[in-house]
């Protein structure tokens, strides 16, 4: 029983595993509260920035930043470093078009953002 | 962000796990038996694994993949050789005859792409300096050279010297590492009591006192290795 469970049991259920944990980006990106939901902070940015709203535009994307630093650590294991780092990037380039009410780059930078986004894990 | 390192160190440890699994799958066949197709599956499995540990712009997933596909189509390769003599030609190759009677076989070494100086280096490794001597001399399919000499230069059996043949050298662990061993105990056909009183006389008074025994089964004698060495050094004058 014993060598079945180191033969055959515990390789498969090792191998599993790995398969489950390199898979897991698209599920690990998925909200588990409200802290940290990226999709409704980029469309809460995205709405300001349509209204002209800086201000809030601005304090929306803290909460955006926010929340893709708490998903980050999440799926680091199982995605692209160099497709965080690209998120990363839009994200700073972002806050200064918001910053110098520039409307279309940073509806630009959003665009990129939900790419980036929908290729993680792909 | 988590630092690389930890994502390295995570990678690298389901590469590690997952490339052992594949290597056991594989069998011992690709460690005893290495044909250069082996060697070239063997370095292009060993480098996807490095991409999967280290390669962090990419996702270990494609890496797994491709890590899982070479060991699938090696094991594929494995079975039809196998189940098939003219597959195993043309995987594995055939021996080939490059030493006939002393004489060089010149289109075989050619197509074999084998050099003289590489023939004779291989001969030198089998303690054999002069060609006339050889009767056969084949190349293997792992690249490796089996020399068969003239009976006149082959080495005295014991069977031409019509000498009786001694016992067999076959001995059995009992004991390791304090633990007995008791599928090889029901081979020697000893029992514990035995055991126990073997250990007794040698003033041996739990087993845990024994790193290791062997039974010898033609000359029934126990080997025991304890923990506690007699000699705790050893002797400079003897060395």
């Amino acid at each position: 029983m014993m060598s079945k469970v180191m033969n055959y049991i515990l390789p498969i259920t090792l191998l599993v595993f790995f398969i489950l944990v390199m898979n897991s980006g698209d599920f690990l990106k998925q909200p588990r509260g409200s802290q940290d939901n990226v999709i409704h902070y980029l469309n809460q940015v995205e709405n300001e920035i349509k209204q002209q709203e800086w201000d809030t535009a601005l304090q929306e994307h803290q909460n955006l930043s926010a929340a893709w630093d708490k998903i980050v650590p999440r799926i680091q294991f199982s995605v692209e470093k160099a497709e965080i780092n690209k998120v990363n990037v839009n994200l700073a380039r972002l806050k200064v078009f918001i910053e110098v009410n520039d409307h279309n780059a940073a509806r630009a930078e959003i665009s990129e953002i939900r790419e980036h986004w929908d290729n993680l894990n792909k | 962000m988590l630092s690389e390192g930890l994502i390295v160190l995570v990678r690298s440890i389901i590469a590690f796990i997952t490339l052992f699994i594949f290597a056991r799958l594989l069998g011992k066949q690709q460690i005893s038996q290495l044909t250069y197709f082996d060697y070239v599956l063997g370095i292009t499995i060993g480098s996807i694994a490095a991409s999967l540990s280290v390669d962090l712009d990419s996702r270990a997933w494609p890496h797994w993949v491709g890590l899982a596909t070479w060991t699938v189509c090696v094991l594929l390769v494995q079975w039809l050789v196998m189940k098939s003599s003219a597959a195993d030609k043309y995987f594995s190759g055939e021996p080939v005859i490059v030493i006939s009677d002393g004489q060089i076989m010149d289109e075989a070494m050619r197509k074999s792409r084998f050099t003289v100086s590489e023939l004779l280096e291989e001969l030198r490794h089998k303690d054999v300096f002069e060609l006339s001597e050889v009767q056969y001399a084949v190349l293997e399919t792992d690249g490796k050279l089996s020399v068969l000499l003239k009976p006149e230069y082959r080495n005295a059996t014991i069977q031409d010297l019509q000498l009786a043949s001694p016992a067999g050298n076959m001995s059995l662990l009992l004991i390791y590492d304090g633990m007995i061993v008791e599928k090889n105990l029901q081979l020697s056909g000893k029992k514990m009591p035995w055991l126990k009183q073997q250990l007794k006389s040698k003033g041996i008074k739990d087993l845990s006192e024994v790193f290791l025994a062997s039974y010898h089964l033609e000359s029934n004698t126990l080997y025991i290795d304890q923990y506690k060495d007699k000699n705790k050094t050893a002797d400079p004058q003897l060395i």
